[in-house]
């Protein structure tokens, strides 16, 4: 009895230290890692939220059937914003406020990134757009907008060059989408300079052609595009209004060469007037090759047309495969800066994930090496395709940053 | 309260003081489709005056809407010889007129859209469209206020019997006007980034949809139909891709259930009999 008693101080120091080394050691991790996401499965972008949302269930599943992320489970939380910009500041504060999350994925269109940014500055959380492209949207909400896409100016400089050679472009004829954001600005102001610099005339230069988002008749504008006989056509929309433009100029036998931006990459568009050829660039596109993406691109589409209640020939988007680059730099952060995910440490896990980013130098995305500038936007490789017959192809391999930069 | 519900509650605010627009000018029987225009002018003015003027935000609101009220009231003025749907119709032109000068309008950013104003807390949003909820309940009251019905009831009428039914009518329309360029104003200083888009045909008629909803009979119905068009759609989150199914459905139940809305003169008798019996 008198030994027990003796030893009892030693018994339970050791009872303590085993006891709190293992609360300690138990909880050097959250059981769950929390991040979010905000995309339009509903309203006029709900194709490209849809296959975002099969996208993000595609990474949870794959993080997690490879252990996690140090040992925690991944949850993203998905949120509708409907496309529009107040929904999706709203699923914004939610999901950093009361779901906790340490990072968010999206929103998806500029007009939504321009309202959604600056609560994600006032609430200390990364948000990083897959397709926002609009000039210097992140750039005016810095510290914690990021863009995981390319500046539509960008883009231009490249593309314009090759459109021009590969078809010998002297006049174009513009035409764009005066309700959407991005294709305005790409359309009235992007194209108009880049092609002055590359000396092709702009044959409407004072009287660009545009119509409203929706407009199922473009007979009249393509009608007036005909007219002015121009060696190629700027068609500056979403692809799925493009498509309007396409096919009333198969139907009045305008077969010119179109160029455009980002928005016109899709499989759909291809099908809509396979006879003309589209220039557009894309960072990355479902038929594009290398282990990364194809296995990217085998994965995910028979997922996508399962579950995502789209067209039964629906492929990747260029924006599903940003949105899976975007949640695995985050996952990337977290392994790789200590990041927690006890709701103790949110703040500075939150810190974290946002400086990983920030000097994020070639991570290995699906087209090649990412980082980020210092306007937040992505300095990635992109490729200016060509589509025609059905099919893209890779035609110039360009980069967003000055060439030797890792990232290019 | 969370970020997230306060943020909810100013979307509600904005969205009561667009419905009460559409409220007072249906008080005497006009339906107007384009107060979204009027939220518009009144969002990019009131932008204008407080980013590029510096003028503080409630006098620039208070500009703003006697802006719009002018504008409103001159619009009435051709819309004096249209009735029912006709009136729609010529409303929803005039939305369209005022959303493509904006989409054009290059010195406020146009398609880019505008920038640069002070986030503003739902307190703020609320001190507005709770006192402009009570001045209408007030104006419920008053003589002016029976005016507009008997113009809603009869026009012809209420001609006959010496009302100005001219001065009512474009009164309604300023006022209601003015109102909606409030809420404009608010909608800008609360998501800091304005576009034409925001002013559609779609904003518009979530301004009639919350009063036929909340009721139309009363001013507190856009309340009830505010609250609910914000909120329902954040409740039924939890059934995913099938909760603007639900939301619809949920809709059309209520209007075939109570066509005035939910809120009439009759249910808040009875709900006052009821607490004062407590």
């Amino acid at each position: 009895m008198s030994r027990i008693k003796s030893n009892l101080p030693r018994v339970l120091g050791t009872v303590a230290a085993v006891t709190l080394s293992a609360m300690v050691g138990g909880q050097a991790w959250a059981q769950e890692i929390a991040i979010g996401a905000v995309v339009p499965s509903s309203g006029p972008f709900a194709e490209w939220g849809r296959s975002n949302t099969v996208t993000l269930k595609m990474l949870e599943q794959q993080t997690n059937d490879a252990g996690g992320i140090n040992g925690a489970k991944l949850k993203i939380t998905i949120l509708d914003d409907a496309a529009k910009p107040a929904q999706a500041a709203s699923s914004l504060r939610k999901l950093a406020g009361d779901e906790k999350v340490l990072a968010v994925a999206g929103p998806l269109t500029s007009s939504a990134a321009e309202v959604t940014f600056p609560v994600a500055n006032e609430m200390k959380v990364v948000s990083t757009s897959q397709a926002s492209s609009k000039p210097g949207v992140a750039k005016l909400n810095r510290p914690w907008a990021f863009r995981n896409t390319i500046d539509e100016g960008v883009l231009a400089k490249t593309t314009v060059p090759f459109y021009k050679k590969a078809f010998n472009i002297k006049t174009v004829a513009v035409i764009f989408d005066a309700k959407d954001a991005t294709a305005s600005t790409v359309g009235k102001v992007i194209m108009p300079a880049v092609l002055k610099a590359n000396d092709i005339t702009v044959a409407n230069e004072n009287d660009l052609l545009s119509f409203n988002t929706g407009d199922l008749d473009v007979s009249a504008q393509v009608t007036k595009l005909k007219a002015l006989n121009p060696d190629g056509v700027v068609v500056s929309a979403d692809y799925s209004q493009a498509i309007t433009v396409l096919r009333e100029m198969k139907r009045q036998g305008l077969i010119k060469p179109v160029v455009g931006a980002t928005q016109l990459i899709s499989s759909a568009i291809l099908k809509a007037a396979p006879e003309i050829p589209v220039i557009a660039p894309a960072t990355f596109y479902a038929t594009m090759t290398g282990p990364a993406p194809e296995k990217f691109t085998a994965t995910l589409t028979p997922l996508l047309r399962k579950e995502s209640g789209l067209p039964k020939d629906i492929e990747p988007s260029m924006y599903d495969a940003n949105i899976y680059e975007i949640v695995s730099m985050y996952i990337d952060a977290i392994k790789k800066t200590g990041v927690t995910g006890k709701p103790a440490d949110l703040e500075a896990d939150r810190t974290k994930i946002r400086d990983h980013l920030a000097k994020l130098e070639g991570f290995a995305g699906l087209g090649g090496p990412i980082g980020f500038n210092d306007d937040g936007d992505a300095i990635k490789a992109f490729y200016v395709l060509q589509g025609q017959n059905g099919a893209w192809d890779t035609k110039v391999k360009g980069c967003s940053s000055a060439p030797g930069h890792p990232a290019c | 309260m969370s970020t997230y519900y306060a943020s909810l509650l100013a979307e509600s605010g904005i969205l009561l003081l667009g419905a009460l627009s559409v409220y007072i000018i249906l008080a005497t029987g006009q339906l107007s489709l384009g107060n979204g225009a009027f939220m518009g002018i009144g969002a990019y003015l009131s932008s204008y005056l407080t980013v590029a003027l510096n003028v503080p935000l409630t006098l620039a609101l208070v500009i703003s809407a006697i802006a719009a009220g002018i504008i409103g009231a001159i619009v009435a003025f051709p819309a004096l010889r249209l009735k029912g749907i006709y009136l729609a119709m010529a409303t929803v032109g005039f939305g369209e007129m005022v959303r493509s000068f904006f989409l054009n309008f290059d010195a406020m950013g146009g398609s880019g859209g505008y920038r640069g104003m002070q986030h503003i807390s739902v307190g703020y949003v609320w001190l507005w469209a709770g006192g402009i909820l009570i001045a209408v309940m007030l104006l419920e009251r008053s003589r002016v206020w029976l005016e507009m019905q008997a113009v809603h009831d009869d026009e012809t009428a209420a001609g006959l019997i010496g009302l100005n039914t001219t001065v009512t009518k474009i009164g309604a329309f300023g006022v209601g006007a003015a109102v909606a360029a409030i809420s404009g104003g608010l909608f800008a200083h609360h998501n800091v980034y304005i576009e034409p888009a925001n002013f559609g045909f779609d904003r518009s008629i979530e301004f009639v949809l919350a009063v036929i909803l909340g009721g139309s009979t009363v001013g507190p119905g856009s309340l009830v139909g505010s609250l609910l068009l914000v909120f329902l759609p954040e409740f039924l989150r939890p059934i995913a891709d099938w909760r603007l199914a639900a939301f619809g459905t949920l809709l059309i139940v209520v209007l075939l259930v109570r066509r005035q809305g939910i809120l009439d003169r009759s249910l808040i008798r009875t709900l006052t009999f009821r607490r004062a019996a407590a």
